[in-house]
This record gives structure tokens, sequence and C-alpha cells, in this order.
């Protein structure tokens, strides 16, 4: 690729990364109406800008990924604080139609160290996709796992169908769509954090519902 | 699943009461930008579209957050405007700056930043997620009020315990004080202290920040062999962090391989061109290391990126002219002063600039009733003050010298020789130039006197101080001053001995308004000389035990 087309590119990606925001702001600063039918169609517009956004970030991420640049920033972050991140934005999805809630268990330290952005991405992925499943609630989860880290988003669903949970448990790539894409870069994002030789990892499974868990080295 | 809804039990925020300012130079995103913060609560709002604009607003009132975007257009980014503000102290440790980015590569470039913002978002964001991160840096300010508090009063040794105090009460801002202490040890010079202290934190989690804080304490110390090998590993996993580059450039100078430091500098550089304070280093070094076109390049972007910035003085204009003029291409002299001709005529320090390159430039064309006239009006304003960097004083010297002003030239380079005492680089350019005109024997007298009454009145005044008789070394020390005003080792050497005077025999009122008028000079001359911080100390120490208040900056 010419350097003129790389800095179109750039420049494209760059207006469309405003543009999108500046929709989702508008459509975040849309008012409830008390009007069912109106309201309803606001909040599945604001479902759709999010996967569009999703779509946006993940056609980045797998960019990066090719260009080998996908070295997280390892930092230290509050889990609590991203938990209620997470909370508010499922939330507003949400919009009173799925419950959310919340548990840090005791044993969370105050601080964690990983790549907030790319975790915060991976995760309101898996709220974004429970939301659109759950039957009543959600609830988002920080615990402690071996050692680790662990972030969990469970749902009320009928569950992950067996060919999603399969290919996972045995790594084979895919032609993957909706919650399968998103679910590989999930595990890109996991895998990609490190420390001292234990790697992250996304383990899923069904147990009530299904149980989406993003464990940080 | 009954449990309590998200974000509970945390203390309110008063969101009426803060004042913000959105910077965006797109108009549709500022106003979105409003929207989303009335949503929230805060109403006072107020909206500027570049960096200038920002800063005159920040001029007329303070903020408690301003939300910043980093790409701006035309003229400064993002960065530049925070580097400026908290350089020219227009926003204060309380204020929370937070960026706006479409790339999440800002984040690694930003990540080990000596001047970070308190956050950054990532394009596109929810308005959710602004608010949550907005709240919890407002609650992680409040919980450093009491450090901020004694940093800003200057009570270091009090700040470092307000950071201990919050690593043991309240552990989820463990890391963020032991970052803030980290830096703080290492400004008070005790870098054995912010060794350890980034060691412990590196034992936790090898996070940037952490390692380029213990290359810098090894730095310190001058344990540059160590500071180089933990550089070197930090960019290899990360080439993007270019605060480790220039660190490493100023670990590769101390070692004397200046070729390295190059290097190190121009790999910063392509992974950020627009910092200016990296740029003027970069031609700094090209330019002894003889490659005159990458120092040209730096020079000249040094002046476009920090144009109107406080950043940029007369001096790198002269920098840029000493290039073009090592390379023989005077039209590019004569452009350069031509376009910047207001600016630099606006003050002396820039007259001074723009007659001793012209003196050059005539010098060299043979035109030596014009180089005489410059000349002239060079020496009038020096002999009304006016002072230039080093570099600029020794062109003077050699152009004196070639027009056969002898003495003139004797006289700039003793001043030059009397203000570098210490400085085997300058010292030896100085010789160079007299070696070049056949005069060396003259140069070695002059150096060697203007060199040896400053040396004897330092040592002297030092033997007084070791002697314990602070006094007397004072009055030494004050007088080498008079003799080499602009010399930071001799003006820093003298505010020590005034404050152990003082220690000994109690407040001389006189005394410390000298002592603070050397310290001011040494900080202007050696900015960010390590033994600064630790005489600043010392002054408010003793400003305090006395009862004198002064107003900080």
């Amino acid at each position: 690729m010419s350097s003129d087309n790389n800095d179109f590119y750039a420049a494209l990606i760059h207006e469309l990364k405003n543009n999108l925001g500046l929709l989702s702001m508008t459509l975040d600063a849309i008012p409830a109406s008390g009007d069912t039918a109106r309201d309803a169609a606001v909040d599945a517009a604001r479902m759709q800008c999010q996967g569009v956004v999703e779509r946006l970030q993940q056609a980045l991420l797998v960019y990066k990924a090719n260009q080998g640049r996908l070295s997280p920033t390892i930092d230290a972050y509050s889990p609590h604080d991203l938990v209620d991140e997470l909370a508010r934005r499922a939330e507003r999805l949400a919009h009173g139609r799925i419950r959310v809630v919340t548990e840090v268990t005791t044993d969370v330290p105050p601080i964690g160290f990983f790549d907030r952005d790319l975790v915060e991405m991976a995760l309101i992925n898996a709220v974004h996709n429970s939301l659109v499943y759950a039957r009543s609630g959600i609830r988002i989860e920080a615990a402690m796992q071996d050692g680790c880290l662990a972030f969990s988003v469970r749902d009320d669903s009928e569950g992950f169908p067996a060919h999603i949970l399969a290919s996972l448990a045995d790594g084979t790539p895919y032609r993957a769509r909706g919650t399968g894409l998103g679910l590989q870069f999930a595990r890109l994002i996991a895998e990609a954090h490190e420390n001292r030789g234990r790697r992250g990892a996304l383990r899923l499974a069904n147990d009530g519902g299904a149980v989406f868990s993003f464990i940080v080295p | 699943m009954a449990f309590p809804p998200a974000a509970s039990g945390k203390p309110a925020i008063d969101f009426g009461a803060l004042r913000a300012l959105v910077v965006d130079d797109y108009s549709g995103m500022r106003n979105a930008l409003r929207l989303t913060l009335s949503n929230f609560g805060i109403t006072k709002v107020q909206l500027a579209a570049n960096a200038a604009e920002a800063i005159f607003q920040i001029r007329n009132k303070p903020y408690d957050f301003i939300l910043c975007d980093f790409n701006l257009g035309e003229g400064r980014d993002g960065q530049q405007l925070l580097e400026e503000l908290r350089h020219s102290n227009l926003i204060s440790l309380d204020t929370v700056f937070m960026m706006v980015t479409a790339e999440s590569f800002y984040e690694k470039v930003v990540a080990t930043a000596e001047l970070a913002p308190d956050d950054y978002m990532i394009k596109p964001f929810s308005a959710e997620v602004l608010c949550a991160r907005l709240v919890s840096i407002l609650l992680r300010k409040r919980a450093f009020a009491d450090t901020y508090r004694h940093f800003r009063e200057n009570q270091l040794e009090a700040a470092i315990g307000a950071c201990d105090t919050l690593m043991r009460d309240q552990p989820r801002y463990a890391i963020d004080a032991l970052r803030f202490k980290g830096e703080i040890l290492n400004a008070m010079g005790r870098f054995e202290e912010a060794e350890a202290l980034y060691k412990q934190v590196i034992a936790m989690r090898a996070v940037p920040w952490a390692r380029l804080g213990l290359a810098r304490a090894l730095h310190l110390q001058q344990k540059d062999e160590a500071a180089e090998e933990e550089l070197r590993d930090v960019l290899e996993h990360a080439p993007e962090m270019v605060a480790a580059y220039d660190l490493l450039a100023d670990v590769c100078l101390a070692k004397k391989d200046p070729a390295a430091a190059q290097e190190a500098l121009q790999q910063g550089v392509a992974v950020s061109a627009r910092t200016v304070r990296r740029q003027q280093k970069l031609g700094e070094v090209a330019f002894d290391n003889g490659d005159l076109d990458t120092a040209r390049t730096a020079c000249t972007q040094a002046i476009e990126k920090g144009r109107h910035s406080v950043f940029i003085t007369p001096a790198d204009y002269g920098n840029l002219c000493r290039v073009q003029l090592q390379q023989g291409d005077l039209k590019a002299v004569a452009n350069t002063l031509k376009f910047n001709k207001r600016m630099l005529e606006a003050t002396p320090e820039g007259q001074l600039v723009m007659a001793v390159t012209q003196s050059v430039a005539y010098t060299r064309e043979g035109k030596s009733a014009d180089a005489a006239k410059t000349l002239d009006t060079v020496a009038s304003l020096r002999a009304a003050g006016t002072h230039g960097d080093s570099h600029l004083m020794l062109d003077l010297a050699s152009t004196c010298m070639a027009n056969g002003r002898l003495d003139e030239a004797d006289a700039v380079v003793a001043e030059v020789a009397r203000n570098a005492h210490d400085s085997d680089a300058l010292l030896a350019k100085a010789r160079k130039i007299y070696a070049d005109a056949g005069r060396d024997d003259a140069g070695s007298s002059v150096l060697a006197s203007a060199t040896a009454d400053v040396r004897k009145l330092n040592n002297e005044g030092v033997v007084f101080a070791q002697k314990g008789d602070f006094r007397t070394a004072a009055d030494r020390l004050l007088t080498a001053c008079e003799a080499a005003p602009f010399n930071p080792r001799i003006s820093m050497n003298a505010v020590w001995v005034i404050l152990k005077h003082i220690d000994q025999a109690g407040m001389d009122e006189q005394m410390i308004a000298a002592a603070r008028r050397q310290l001011g000079e040494a900080e202007r001359q050696a900015p960010g000389h390590p033994r600064l911080a630790g005489l600043r100390l010392h002054l408010r120490e003793i400003e305090s035990r006395f009862g004198i208040h002064r107003k900080h900056a």
C-alpha cells in the first residue's frame, strides 16, 4: 500500500470514529418520552450503534494484530471501577428491559494489572450479546480464579450454542458471525495478556445461561 | 439475582459546581460533548476550538475539568497544549485534564510521559464511561488533596508522608501514591530511595513508567550502564515509548557517546515528531556530530511545531541559522531572519541573535563594512546587558576575531569561560576558535585567566565551607557570582553555603535574598539540574523555620 493510500485510510478511519462518536452521543442524549413504541425504537438504535462501534474496533484490532502491534498497555487499574463502568453502560443499553447486577468478590484486590481499554472492549461485547439473548437479567462479576483476576458476564439465556463452545474449546478457527466473531476477538485480547509465563484466557460455559469469563493473568 | 445496583456507595460529586472547558476543533463535537456533560449535571461548560483559545480562556479563569481532543487541526495538538499549561503553571494538580483521542496508540505514547493527562478516552466512547472516569479521577484527586497541598507548598517531606499514609489507608491508590512519591524522591535528589521504590513496583508488575523511573534514578546516580540496559530492554518490548528515547539520549550523552544519543533522539522523533524539546535537542546533538542535514531538519521542525509556544526562544532561531551558516547556505540564513524578523526584533535577546548571525554572514561574504556595523549593534546591545547563549557568544567571538576586533573577541570568550568554567565542551570550542585564528597562545591565556579567577573564588569558597566558615565562603562565592553571573555551578554553590551560613548563624535577610536570586539564575541556566530540588527544599525549609511566607508560583 502506498503511503498516500495509508494517509487516506487513516484520515477516513479518523472521520469514521468522529462520526460514530457523534452518533452515539446524539442517541445517548435523546430523553425517554414515555411512549413505549418510540422509546423502544431509540433503544434499538442505541444497541445497533453499539454494534457498529464494536465492529469498527474489531476491524482495527485485526489490522493491528496483522501488523504484530497488538501489545497490551498494562497499567494498574481498579477492577471495581471496570465492573462499575460496564454496569453503567449495560444499564444504559438495557434501558430497564433487562436487570443489570454486579458482584465483586471480597478477595479481588483493589488494583489489578491489565490493558483497561482492550479488556473493556472484550467485556462490553459480551455484555452486548447477553443483553440481546438474556430473558430477564445479566450479572457482571469480578472474582479470583487460581490467582488470576476473572471478569465474567452471566445471563439467563438459553446459553451458548454447542458449536461455539466446541470450537472455542479446541481453538479451531471458524467462519464466525455476530456472537462468534466477538468471542474470537475476546480470545485474541485475552491471549495477548501475559504475566510471568502465564497467559490470559477466555472461558465459556453454560450454567443457568451463558457464562463468559475473561481471565487476566 | 439480587445484588445492589452498580455505582452505589460512592461519595457524591457536585457536578453543578464543576467548571468545565471542552477543547475540540470540530464544532459538532464540541456541542455534542457539551450536551453530554450537561446530561450529567455539568452545566458550567465553556468551549474552545484550538490551543490558543484554550490558553486564553484558562488564563482568564480557572477550570476544574478540561476535556481536550488530541487532534486540534492546524497548530498545537492536545499534548502540546497540556505541556504548555503545566509548564506555565496555568493548571494545578487539582485540575482534571482528560485527553480524547482517536488512536489507542496515544496511550502508549503518554503512558510514560512526564506530562501525562489524568486519563484519556479513546473515540468513539460512551457518555457513561466518560462520566465514570471523571468521577474516578475526582475521587482520586480528593484522596490526594493533602499530598498535592504539601507539594504545592514545596513541603516535599510532608508530601511523601501523605503518600505513605495513602498507601496504608487507601490501598486502591497505593500505586498512584508510589508513582507520585517516586517522582518526588527523584526531584529531591534521593535517587537511591527512588531506585528502591521503582524496584518495589516492578516486583509487582513491570509497568513501563516504573521501569522508566528506575532508569532515571540510575542515570541520576551516574549508573549509566545499568540505566541504558533497562531502557534498551523497555524499548525492545515497547518501541513507541517516546519518553524512553529522550532519557536514553541523556544517558548516552553522559556516557560520551553522542552518536548513540542522536540515534535515540531520531528514533523518538520517528515515533512522535511533534515534541518541540526533542527536536531542539536533536538539532543540538546532530550539529555537534557534524550531521548538518539532520540538524537543520530538527531545528526547522522545532520552530515550526513550537511557534507561538513558550518553548521557543530567540536561541532557536540562532541555532537554525548556525546550521545554515555551517552549510554555507547564506540565502537560507537571510530567509530565516527575514521571515522571523518581527518576532526577533521584539526583544533585545532576539535583536542580539539577529545581529550576531548577520555579522557572521557578512563576514563570510567578505562585506566587512556591513559586518562592522552589525558588530557595533552587538556591542551596544551587550553594553546594555543583553546576554546570549554560549554558542551564540562563541560565534560572536570568532566573528570579532575575523574582523580584527581582538579585544572584543577576548572579552566575549572570557565571559563564556567564566560562565562555563567547568564545561569541557564549551572550553574546547573556544580553544578551537583561537587555534583557527592562529592565536593559540592568546586563547590559552584568556581562558586560563578567565577560568582561574572563577575557579579560585569557587575553590576558596568551598574550602572555607569545608572548614565550617560559611560566612566567608558565601562572600567568596557571591564575588564569584558577580564575575560569572550566568554560571549555574557557582550560583548553586553560593546558594548552598548561604543556606548553611543561615543554619549556623541565624537569619540574614540580605543573604537569603541573594540565595533566592542565585537559585533563580541557576534554574534559568540549568533547568532540571539534579542539585536544584535539594537547594530549593533547603531554602523553603529555612524560610518556613524563620516564618517567611512567600507566595509560590
